[in-house]
């Protein structure tokens, strides 16, 4: 979200200052994003175990080098990206082909699109409880229904690859809803007229979509593409429900093995450098994101 | 009714089993939420045939700490969303009528971080700061982080509707000499009420969803739901039956609540995000 036009040459006729009403955001802003960014970036270079109580030392860049050095660091790397790849391949495509069938006004359109948007909305947390138990090898209904077509029980949760596949099934369901809500407005802002001109010229649905629908809504998809990136850098109450992780590691993100150095080893300055690790990797994500909304705007 | 053809079918199958898709999961937890073990942990799964009980609800309610927790949940969510609303809507007037003001273009990359930089990321040294000064486990730290993280969010929807407020009106009210303020409370406030709902509730959906912040920063007397729902899997056996009703009632005021705004809440997600 944030992809609001934000210029109106026109609007600058109301001229008195107005730099003050945004004190507040300032302010809120200040007290829970910098100061703390710029603390954890101090703490990083600090030696602070949660579990000692010796004075903390100034280490320098020893935090950074432990962390890039950690075999950890680059397994749990590999899985969020793994995540994102299969997350965006999967979210992307579904959510166009939703948001092309709601396009169509069909009758109960209404109806479908509060239907399908619903997910979105919901607590990850309770619904990570829900899939849990609809994951359960041996009396989950997922198992069963598969069953019923033939295919054997798979221990979803049990092993790296199903896990991973899990998670996205999840994430996925709750994420293809806002994927089709943004295509979906992208589909409506194009002229109608545009469609009927090709489909007198006599273009056949694939190639209205391929050669009109596809570079129209191109801008909205890179949007997404890149609002995804963000969301599985961030994706957390999900995995922590579903697999906290496991087995192992198996399933451990980025972002799960910060929450897991600091809160679990109680290593705290080791978890805040791979925070500031986490942060650097976002930076390109957020120019490009910049840019792209700049496009979009 | 239109015509006729197999595209409008493919979307109506393509519709239909995406609905069934996302409506299940609920019914699912629902059902289960209101079965005896002995229809729970069964094969195959009973859909309707069984007697319906309220045992896991009532065992849910007898929990001790349980309407603490709810009404903490409430708590924090209404006071952090009208924290957001009141600062959000100040913020936003300036981004929606002014094309440049002093701090404008850090102010929205500061946003933009916001939305962008994994929470973990600034979590940790929070903790270590709260707990510093001796503000772990409170509700007012909770209220304070809530706003702060959500009010990029109230922003970037408010901008959007105040803009949709023909200038005009206030050029009018410019020229009786009304201050900025004035114009703000007098004018455009009351046109965008509409406005002010749709932000406040997906602003406090954000705010009860959020999990992070209070799995790290609460203990006892600040614990929110989410994390109290959470804590049905620490165990090594699986309660199905709690742990149902447990997400039902997690889940329940945003599902009627849905129901409710439908309206409003798809023009505000939709306005938010992209320009049309």
């Amino acid at each position: 979200m944030g992809l609001v036009s934000t210029s109106l040459p026109k609007q600058r006729r109301l001229t008195r200052p107005i730099a003050h009403f945004t004190l507040g955001t300032w302010v809120l802003l200040g007290l829970t994003i910098l100061i703390p960014l710029i603390y954890g970036i101090y703490i990083s270079l600090l030696d602070i175990n949660l579990s000692s109580f010796v004075p903390p030392q100034f280490v320098g860049l020893k935090n950074y080098s432990t962390a890039l050095q950690a075999s950890e660091t680059w397994s749990t790397l590999r899985i969020t990206i793994s995540l994102m790849i299969l997350g965006i391949v999967i979210q992307i495509p579904c959510g166009i082909f939703l948001a092309l069938a709601l396009h169509k006004q069909l009758r109960g359109t209404k109806v479908f699109r509060s239907i399908l948007i619903t997910p979105m909305l919901l607590t990850p947390v309770a619904v990570g409880l829900t899939y849990r138990f609809m994951f359960d090898t041996d009396l989950g209904i997922i198992n069963w229904f598969l069953g019923k077509l033939g295919i054997e029980s798979i221990n979803w949760l049990g092993s790296q690859t199903s896990g991973l596949i899990a998670i996205v099934i999840v994430d996925s369901w709750q994420s293809i809803p806002f994927v089709m809500l943004l295509v979906l407005a992208a589909l409506s802002a194009i002229p109608v007229s545009l469609f009927e001109a090709a489909t007198v010229d006599g273009a056949a649905g694939r190639q209205v979509f391929r050669l009109i629908t596809l570079p129209l809504i191109k801008p909205t998809l890179l949007v997404v593409a890149m609002i995804k990136i963000m969301d599985f850098l961030k994706l957390f109450d999900t995995i922590f429900i579903l697999t906290r992780g496991g087995p192992g590691n198996a399933t451990t993100t980025l972002g799960l093995w910060t929450y897991k150095t600091g809160f679990v080893f109680l290593e705290l300055s080791r978890a805040a450098a791979l925070g500031v690790i986490i942060l650097i990797i976002t930076m390109p994500v957020y120019f490009l994101w910049r840019k792209s909304t700049r496009n979009v705007r | 009714m239109k015509k006729f053809s197999v595209g409008n079918l493919i979307a109506y199958a393509i519709l239909f089993i995406a609905s069934f898709a996302s409506l299940f999961p609920l019914f699912w937890t629902f059902s289960t939420s209101i079965k005896n073990r002995v229809d729970t942990y069964v094969l195959p799964p009973k859909f309707f045939n069984f007697h319906p009980t309220m045992k896991n609800y009532t065992s849910l309610f007898k929990i001790e700490a349980f309407p603490h927790i709810y009404l903490n949940s409430i708590f924090v969510t209404a006071v952090s969303t009208i924290l957001c609303l009141i600062f959000g809507s100040l913020a936003a007037y300036a981004f929606a009528r002014r094309s440049t003001f002093k701090g404008r273009t850090s102010l929205d990359a500061l946003m933009i971080a916001v939305r962008a930089i994994p929470a973990i990321v600034v979590i940790l040294p929070i903790y270590k700061l709260t707990s510093y000064f001796g503000m772990y486990d409170s509700i007012w730290t909770l209220i304070l982080l809530y706003a702060g993280f959500n009010v990029p969010f109230a922003i970037w929807l408010l901008t959007s509707f105040f803009q949709q407020i023909p200038i005009e009106i206030e050029e009018a009210a410019k020229v009786d000499g009304a201050s900025n303020s004035r114009m703000f409370i007098q004018v455009i406030l009351p046109l965008a009420a509409p406005g002010l709902v749709a932000t406040g509730i997906f602003i406090s959906l954000l705010a009860w969803n959020e999990f992070l912040i209070p799995v790290i920063l609460t203990g006892e007397n600040a614990k929110t739901l989410p994390v109290f729902v959470a804590g049905f899997i620490s165990n090594k056996n699986l309660d199905w039956g709690p742990m149902a009703a447990a997400a039902t009632v997690a889940m329940l005021p945003i599902v009627a609540l849905t129901i409710f705004i439908q309206k409003w809440l798809v023009t505000g997600l939709s306005s938010g995000a992209v320009k049309d």
